[in-house]
C-alpha cells in the first residue's frame, strides 16, 4: 500500500464528527510528505458522499445532504427541499455559490410527495436529523436518505445513524440499507458498527406509501437492534468472562499463593 | 530490554487519608484516579482533550491518537499501516499499543501459552510453562537473552504465579489460556498477566476477551508499590437475516497505583492476584456499562423507537397533571 492508500483508508475509516481529528493527525505524521494530505481531494469527496455528510446552506438554518444521488457534478449538489443547487468544498466541509434549482422530469411529483411524507416520519422519529430525496439513474428511480448525527466529544462519543432507499417505480421495489455507527473513546476505543440491508415493496408507487414501508423497516431494524444488544450481552458476553466465581466469591488469594493440587480456593468455605 | 511503557511511575504520594484494608484501597484510589468526575484528578492519558489540541502534535501522539479513533477491531491492521508510514514509530508504537493475543503451544510442556512483546526475542517466545524460547535461540542470541531472563527468584515466583492465575482463569473463563511474565527490576520486579477467552466458534454471537494487566511492584521501606495497567480489548459481533451485521468492538484501559504490605513471595502473589481479580470486575462492569448501556443510549439518542411528538404531549399532560396537584 502507497502512503497515499495508507492515509486514505484512515479518511474513510474516521468516526462520526472526527474527520477533523483524524486529518490533524494525518497531517502531523505526514509532516514531510506535504503532498500527501494535498492529494486527499478524492478521499474527501468519497468520504463525504458516502458518510451523506451535512451542511449549511448560506444564509439558510437548514442542513441539507452530499451525497453521490445529489451531485451535479464539478463539486456541485442540489437540495429538492430549498430548491437550490451550491458549490461544496470537501476539504472544508463548506457550501457556496448558492443558486436556484427547479427539479424537472418525470419523477417530480413522487419526489416532492416522498419528500413531504419524510419530512413528517424523520421529525415524528429523529430529535435530529436531515433527509432529501432525489430522482436518480434517468429518471427511472427515486432515493431516499435519512442522516442523524449526535456528537458529544466532550463526553468522548459521536453518533450516527444513515439510511438509504432506493425506490423503483416500474418494480414497486423497495431496497436500501440503514447503518449505525457510534464511537465512544473515553480511555479507550469502543465502536458499534451495524449494517442491515432492507428490501421492499411499497405496491401503491405513491410517496406517502414508500415512507409507510420505510417507517416500518426502520421500526423493526431498531427493535432488532436493541434485542441484538441484549442476545450480545446475554449470550457472548456473559460467555467469555464470569462476573464472579459459580461459587459467588472471590479468590482466596493466600490460598492460592501457596497452592497445593486438590485444595479449594475458589471461596465459599466453610469460613463464610 | 524490556521497557514498561505501559506505565509513567507518576509520584503519587499516599494521602493520609488512605484506607489500608486492600479492596478499600483499591477503590479509594479507582475513585481518586479514574471515576472522579473531577478533570484535574483524573489520570492524564490521551484521551483528555486539554492534553490533545496542544499546538505542538507528537508524531507518536499522533498514531496514538489515530488508533484510539480508527476501529478497534482493526487495531493491528492500523498499526501496520502505521508503522509503514512512520518507520521510525515502529518500536515505540510495537511497545504500547495493545492488540489481541496470539496463542501458541509450548513444545516442551504441550500446553498453550500467549505471546507478547514481554516474552519476545526476535522471533522467538519463551513459553512460561517450560521458560524455553521457541524457535530455541541459537548461540549469541541464547547467550544475550539469558541477561534479561528473570532471575531464580523472580521465575520461581512467576511458576507460582503462572499456577495461581491458570486457576483463576478457570474460575472466571471456563476455558481460555492465560500466561504471566514477570522480570527483575533494580528496585523490584515488574511483569504482565495475559488472558484470552474465545467464544465458541460456530455460534452466531462470536466474541474474544483479552486481558493484558502490565504492573511494577516496587520495593519501598515497609511495603510495595503496585503500579498497574489493564487493559481489555473485548470484539463482539452476531448477524441474522432480521438484524443484519452488528459489530461492537472495542478497548479499554484503566490504572491505578497502590501501596501495600508484602513480606514474602506468596504475598506477592496474592497481592497481584487480588489487583487483578479487583481490576478485572471493575473493567467488565465498565465494559457492561459501555458496550451495551452507552452504545444502546446512543442509538436511542439518533432515532427514537417511539413517536416525539406523543412523548412531548404525554411529558406536558404529565406536568399539567403535576401543576394541577401544586394548585
Amino acid at each position: 500500500m502507497t502512503s497515499l492508500e495508507t492515509v486514505e483508508s484512515f479518511v474513510e475509516g474516521a468516526p462520526p464528527g472526527e474527520l477533523a481529528d483524524v486529518i490533524n493527525d494525518i497531517k502531523s505524521l505526514t509532516i514531510n510528505e506535504p503532498e500527501i494530505v494535498s492529494q486527499l481531494g478524492p478521499a474527501f469527496e468519497k468520504y463525504n458522499e458516502e458518510q451523506f455528510v451535512t451542511v449549511k446552506l448560506p444564509g439558510s438554518s437548514q442542513k441539507v445532504i452530499i451525497s453521490s444521488h445529489s451531485s451535479l457534478g464539478d463539486g456541485r449538489y442540489y437540495d429538492v427541499e430549498s430548491s437550490s443547487s451550491f458549490a461544496f468544498d470537501h476539504a472544508t466541509q463548506k457550501a457556496s455559490g448558492v443558486q436556484s434549482y427547479v427539479l424537472e422530469g418525470a419523477q417530480v411529483d413522487l419526489v416532492k410527495s416522498t419528500l413531504k411524507s419524510l419530512s413528517t416520519y424523520v421529525k415524528e422519529h429523529f430529535p435530529s436529523a436531515s433527509y432529501g430525496v432525489y430522482p436518480i439513474e434517468n429518471d427511472s428511480k427515486v432515493a431516499a436518505i435519512i442522516v442523524a448525527n449526535k456528537y458529544s466529544p466532550n463526553n468522548f462519543w459521536n453518533g450516527r445513524w444513515r439510511s438509504l432507499y432506493i425506490f423503483d417505480p416500474s418494480s414497486s421495489n423497495l431496497e436500501g440499507s440503514i447503518k449505525v455507527d457510534v464511537h465512544y473513546y473515553e480511555d479507550g476505543n469502543v465502536r458499534l458498527l451495524t449494517n442491515k440491508p432492507i428490501t421492499g415493496s411499497a405496491s401503491s408507487g405513491t410517496g406517502a406509501g414508500v415512507v409507510k414501508e420505510i417507517a416500518a423497516a426502520e421500526k423493526k431494524y431498531q427493535e432488532e437492534l436493541n434485542r441484538g444488544f441484549t442476545s450480545l450481552s446475554e449470550g457472548a458476553f456473559k460467555g467469555l468472562r464470569r462476573q464472579l466465581p459459580v461459587t459467588r466469591q472471590k479468590i482466596e488469594w493466600d490460598k492460592v499463593a501457596s497452592y497445593r493440587v486438590g485444595q479449594d480456593i475458589s471461596g465459599g468455605s466453610a469460613r463464610r | 530490554m524490556f521497557p514498561l511503557q505501559h506505565i509513567s511511575r507518576s509520584n503519587s504520594p499516599a494521602s493520609p487519608n488512605a484506607p489500608d484494608n486492600l479492596r478499600d484501597c483499591i477503590s479509594y484510589w479507582w475513585n481518586l484516579t479514574a471515576d472522579s468526575n473531577n478533570a484535574e484528578q483524573r489520570i492524564p492519558v490521551e484521551s483528555d482533550p486539554k492534553l490533545r489540541n496542544m499546538a505542538s502534535a507528537d508524531p507518536f501522539d499522533s498514531a496514538l491518537d489515530l488508533l484510539r479513533r480508527l476501529d478497534p477491531k482493526h487495531t493491528t491492521s492500523h498499526l501496520n499501516s502505521l508503522i509503514q508510514l512512520a518507520p521510525d514509530l515502529t518500536e515505540d508504537l510495537l511497545s504500547s499499543v495493545d492488540q489481541p493475543l496470539a496463542v501458541r503451544r509450548c513444545p516442551r510442556s504441550g500446553r498453550e501459552y500467549l505471546l507478547c512483546d514481554y516474552n519476545r526475542d526476535g522471533d522467538s517466545y519463551r513459553s512460561p510453562w517450560s521458560n524455553e524460547f521457541d524457535p530455541p535461540l541459537e548461540g549469541g542470541a541464547a547467550a544475550a537473552a539469558a541477561g534479561s531472563l528473570p532471575s531464580d527468584k523472580v521465575r520461581a515466583m512467576e511458576v507460582r504465579a503462572n499456577e495461581a492465575f491458570d486457576m483463576y482463569r478457570e474460575l472466571y473463563y471456563e476455558g481460555g489460556v492465560s500466561s504471566v511474565y514477570f522480570w527483575n527490576l533494580d528496585d523490584g520486579f515488574a511483569g504482565v498477566v495475559l488472558l484470552k477467552k474465545e467464544a465458541k466458534p460456530g455460534n452466531a454471537n462470536e466474541g474474544t476477551w483479552d486481558s493484558i494487566h502490565v504492573f511494577e511492584a516496587i520495593d519501598r521501606a515497609r511495603f510495595t508499590q503496585y503500579n498497574l495497567t489493564s487493559t481489555v480489548i473485548l470484539s463482539l459481533s452476531t448477524n441474522s437475516h432480521g438484524l443484519g451485521d452488528m459489530d461492537l468492538s472495542g478497548n479499554m484501559t484503566r490504572q491505578i497505583e497502590i501501596e501495600l504490605p508484602a513480606e514474602s513471595d506468596e504475598q506477592q502473589i496474592a497481592n497481584i492476584g487480588k489487583l487483578v481479580e479487583d481490576m478485572e470486575l471493575k473493567m467488565r462492569n465498565l465494559l457492561q456499562e459501555v458496550y451495551f448501556g452507552k452504545a444502546k443510549d446512543v442509538v436511542g439518542d439518533l432515532r427514537s423507537v417511539g413517536s416525539l411528538s406523543e412523548g412531548v404531549r404525554e411529558r406536558e399532560a404529565h406536568r399539567e397533571i403535576i401543576g394541577s396537584m401544586q394548585r
